[in-house]
């Protein structure tokens, strides 16, 4: 990683490093217009203090970093050293067309939004959490600290060095890599591992064991359980939740309904006696 | 009043503390489940009921903010009701889900009338190069709106208390049954919401996998996400080698055009 750091000077180092532990807090006061936009403009004022001396060129470049501003959070230090980059060109330069730093900015942050979201909460929230609920369902007291580290280590060490790497790219080489399709092929890989856990997790945290046995004289002659269990194992947890999925996304039931729909059905269950 | 006290303060910390340190997970159920558990002096039970909600609420992110409930103020108040009446797993799950449901309408309405209202004041400051109050209001904002988000937790449990174990003592038998049964199936609605993420026809059949691995290879989950990385990765390869070759195709197809083009110009030109 000292490569990707080598050409910047120890003074852009700095506020870089600044930038990174200013945009912890960017969703601090989120709003629905803006989202994370003060949190963007307090990340950035360092950056904007180091190029700008000029007051009526700091606060333009404060009213530009306070629009709206929405993406994944351990990508957005990139977006950050992104924009960081092309506050140095506009100060360097005075032909520089101001419009396309915020133009460049809210182009990006959808897309990496949707790469984001994908790895770090569809993916990578998911194996830490997958690991830590099984660690958990049998007591053991170390399952938080566990699900702590699996997602943070990886998370603020791109946060970090996202902030190096964005103000290093600059911003034309981020367009020829979204132009080349690389962007889809992480996604489809990173949605592949997705499934993966989130199948493997369908049959180990849903469950469900029926108790309705039929008896003659005593004797057990039919067992629902087994009956189940020879047609395919795990079959009523696997069904039941491919059901809330067609529910979810075909027939755009609401969460707090599906929520509600599986109370009212195990409560049946339960009454019948089948559960 | 003490213990309504320390669920409050879990609230701030873990769901509050999230959004100003960020967003490192500290608000999830697995979390705040331990914590409220350690506070009340009984981190066992926390453990096994935050891994129970975690399971429940795998698929609740806040992602464009659009979400069904909130998975913090659910969990650590459930946490402190099934803690403080001695009952397990069951009794926090049927306590969290209405509280969660609540919880996020009430931080919406946090969101929209107490931050949203300065968006205005943002904008001026910024304009007017005021750095200093604007650090002051981000973070002031933030003080405002999860104190009073904790204040919900305080008077939930300082007020509930009471009502909430006369009405788990009026539950008949076979709805508590049910609500075991419930715990088990509750989980595959987080999965549902997972899957609408994910989901694309062309890779579904992994999830499948998934399943087959552990409900009858019984691999264990860590070592289900090395063979997901694998997989992906050598799909990942592959497609890049074909993104690769549809690129050359067509610069290659005119190369040999222009060649051509050449060739006839010079047999015309002789």
């Amino acid at each position: 990683m000292s490569k990707l750091t080598k050409a910047i000077s120890k003074e852009e180092k700095n506020f870089l490093r600044r930038i990174f532990w200013r945009s912890q807090t960017l969703y601090a006061a989120v709003s629905p217009a803006k989202q994370g936009a003060s949190g963007f403009c307090y990340s950035m004022m360092p950056c904007i203090n180091h190029f700008y001396k000029d007051q009526e060129q700091k606060n333009q470049a404060l009213t530009r970093s306070m629009s709206y501003f929405n993406t994944t959070i351990p990508l957005s230090t990139f977006l950050m050293g992104l924009v960081a980059s092309m506050e140095k060109e506009n100060s360097e330069k005075s032909e520089f067309d101001t419009n396309s730093i915020n133009a460049v900015k809210s182009s990006l942050m959808g897309p990496l939004a949707g790469i984001g979201d994908s790895i770090f909460w569809g993916v990578l929230r998911v194996i830490a959490a997958g690991i830590a609920v099984s660690m958990g369902q049998s007591g053991n007291i170390l399952a938080p600290i566990v699900f702590l580290i699996l997602f943070n280590v990886p998370s603020i060490l791109i946060r970090y060095y996202g902030t190096f790497l964005g103000y290093q790219l600059g911003s034309q080489y981020i367009q020829k890599i979204y132009s080349s399709g690389l962007m889809n092929i992480l996604t489809k890989a990173a949605s592949i591992v997705g499934l993966i856990m989130v199948g493997g997790m369908t049959a180990q945290m849903v469950s469900f064991t029926a108790k309705w046995s039929m008896s003659m004289k005593g004797e057990t002659i039919m067992n629902l359980q087994d009956m189940l269990d020879q047609i395919f194992v795990g079959i009523i947890p696997l069904g039941i939740t491919l059901l809330c999925y067609y529910l979810l996304k075909k027939k755009n039931v609401s969460i707090n309904v599906l929520l509600i729909g599986i109370i009212v059905l195990s409560i049946l269950l339960s009454a019948l006696g089948i559960a | 009043m003490l213990e309504a006290f320390l669920v409050a303060f879990a609230v701030f910390i873990c769901v509050g503390g999230a959004e100003l340190a960020g967003f490192t997970m500290i608000n999830r159920p697995i979390v705040i489940g331990p914590f409220v558990g350690l506070l009340l002096g009984d981190l066992q039970t926390g453990v096994t009921i935050g891994a129970a909600l975690e399971a429940v609420f795998m698929g609740v992110v806040n992602i464009g903010g659009a979400s069904a409930a909130e998975p913090g103020i659910a969990t650590a108040v459930g946490t402190a009701f099934a803690i403080s009446m001695g009952k397990g797993t069951e009794v926090a799950l049927t306590l969290a889900l209405p509280i969660g449901i609540l919880g996020l309408q009430i931080k919406t309405i946090l969101y929209i009338f107490v931050v949203g209202m300065f968006a205005k004041k943002f904008d001026k400051l910024a304009q007017e190069g005021r750095q200093k109050e604007i650090t002051i209001l981000h973070f002031g904002l933030w003080t405002v709106n999860w104190m009073l988000y904790s204040a919900v937790a305080f008077f939930g449990i300082f007020f509930g208390s009471g009502a909430v174990s006369k009405l788990l003592n009026m539950i008949p038998d076979v709805v508590m049954n049910g609500l075991t049964v419930c715990g088990g199936l509750l989980p595959a609605v987080g999965m549902a919401m997972l899957m609408k993420m994910l989901w694309d026809n062309k890779i579904c059949v992994f999830f499948f996998l998934g399943f087959l691995c552990v409900a009858y290879l019984k691999l264990p989950l860590v070592a289900l996400a090395v063979l997901g990385v694998i997989i992906a990765f050598v799909i990942g390869m592959n497609d890049y080698d074909m993104n690769q070759l549809s690129q050359l195709r067509p610069v290659a197809a005119t190369a040999d055009l222009n060649e051509l083009d050449e060739e006839e110009e010079e047999f015309f030109n002789e």
